[in-house]
């Protein structure tokens, strides 16, 4: 990821933190086992059941796509290497996380 | 000289008064709104915190709870005992550390003990809640807790802003309770989370007299925050336990919330 990249993913990262109405909320965790689970939702409280995921490497490659479950949750193997969750709740409403960010 | 020892007796007398009334059971965490997740360190604290005097002795609460969606997880066994200083004294108190991960509202709950109030020879017991939100995402702060006296909040507690306003509504046994007076203070010191201390210095002086709402015909009241910080709402007698030992109980409810500049 270049640096304007990292700002931008950086900016969307933050935005759950902004309190505008029907916010795309997104917050990943690492499991420790080898996987991830993603929990989604929106600033107003209702559910991202059906929300579309996807989990992009380094390059921009796709890894893999998914979509929340019913319980707003999404879960996958941990891939190699850097990578960013991509949560997709239609335009101008992208949430990305960087592996980095991603913890126990 | 006269007017030197006037100014000294008033003074006094404020104190004096000032004390009387208001206790505020403490559930404190330093953060409200947390981003990534976070072990929460939190205080239990029974003192007066506008006037930041006298600290009272905390005995094993009845109850202690945080609510999360629907579940409810009792952390009566993560209390730990401390020894909490004030300005003048020492007391009893509690810690206890909880980690919050999942993105959602967090409902910390106590029921203490009735404390013992030899002043006024009655019992205390201030049922008492405190809000941490984790992610952005709402899910269920304007939820009653089905406690026996409780505040619920209709401004989201954890995002109140100085010079807007808080509303409440007080609850005893699950229906809106009127005509209740209600004690407004704010935590008027600095917080020593590693030392179990307040601050020796206050950051203004506590108004004249006590801040108080009565709660209209639905049980609510609203209050106009004027400063940043800390705000804890004490609504008084208003459980319907009215007994215990033999003494007058009052059974109280208490709420906090922190308000922030915009």
């Amino acid at each position: 990821m270049n640096k304007k990249q990292f700002s931008f993913a950086l900016m969307l990262s933050m935005m759950p933190l902004a309190s505008m109405a029907h916010t795309p909320l997104c917050s990943c965790y690492d499991n420790g086992d080898g996987t991830v689970l993603c929990e989604g939702g929106f600033s107003d409280g209702s559910s991202a059941a059906g929300v579309g995921l996807a989990v992009v490497d380094a390059n921009g490659n796709k890894l893999l796509d998914g979509k929340m479950s019913e319980d707003s949750e999404f879960e996958f193997n941990k891939p190699e290497g850097d990578y960013t969750v991509q949560f997709n709740a239609g335009p101008g409403h992208l949430v990305e996380i960087s592996s980095e960010d991603i913890t126990e | 000289m006269k007017k030197t020892l006037l100014t000294s007796l008033g003074v006094a007398a404020l104190a004096v008064s000032g004390a009387a009334n208001a206790h505020f059971q403490l559930v404190y965490t330093p953060d409200v709104i947390v981003e990534k997740p976070t072990n929460m360190n939190m205080k239990l604290v029974f003192g007066h915190p506008m006037e930041n005097g006298h600290v009272m002795d905390m005995d094993k609460p009845e109850q202690f709870f945080v609510q999360f969606k629907d579940k409810r997880i009792d952390l009566m066994n993560k209390l730990k005992p401390v020894s909490w200083a004030g300005p003048e004294n020492t007391a009893k108190a509690y810690q206890a550390d909880y980690r919050v991960k999942r993105n959602g509202d967090y409902v910390f709950a106590v029921v203490p003990a009735p404390y013992y109030e030899k002043g006024e020879d009655i019992y205390i017991q201030q049922i008492t809640k405190s809000y941490v939100n984790k992610g952005g995402l709402p899910t269920g702060w304007e939820q009653p807790l089905e406690l026996a006296t409780e505040i619920v909040p209709l401004n989201k507690p954890y995002q109140v802003f100085a010079g807007g306003t808080f509303t409440g509504q007080l609850l005893s046994e699950g229906k809106p309770a009127p005509g209740v007076e209600c004690e407004i203070e704010f935590i008027n010191t600095d917080i020593d989370m590693k030392g179990n201390a307040f601050g020796k210095e206050n950051y203004r002086e506590a108004p004249e007299t006590a801040i108080v709402a009565i709660t209209d015909q639905d049980g609510e009241f609203t209050f106009g925050i004027p400063k940043a910080g800390v705000w804890g709402f004490a609504c008084l007698g208003a459980g319907p336990v009215t007994e215990h030992e033999g003494k007058e109980l009052s059974q109280d409810a208490v709420i906090w919330v922190n308000a922030q500049e915009l």
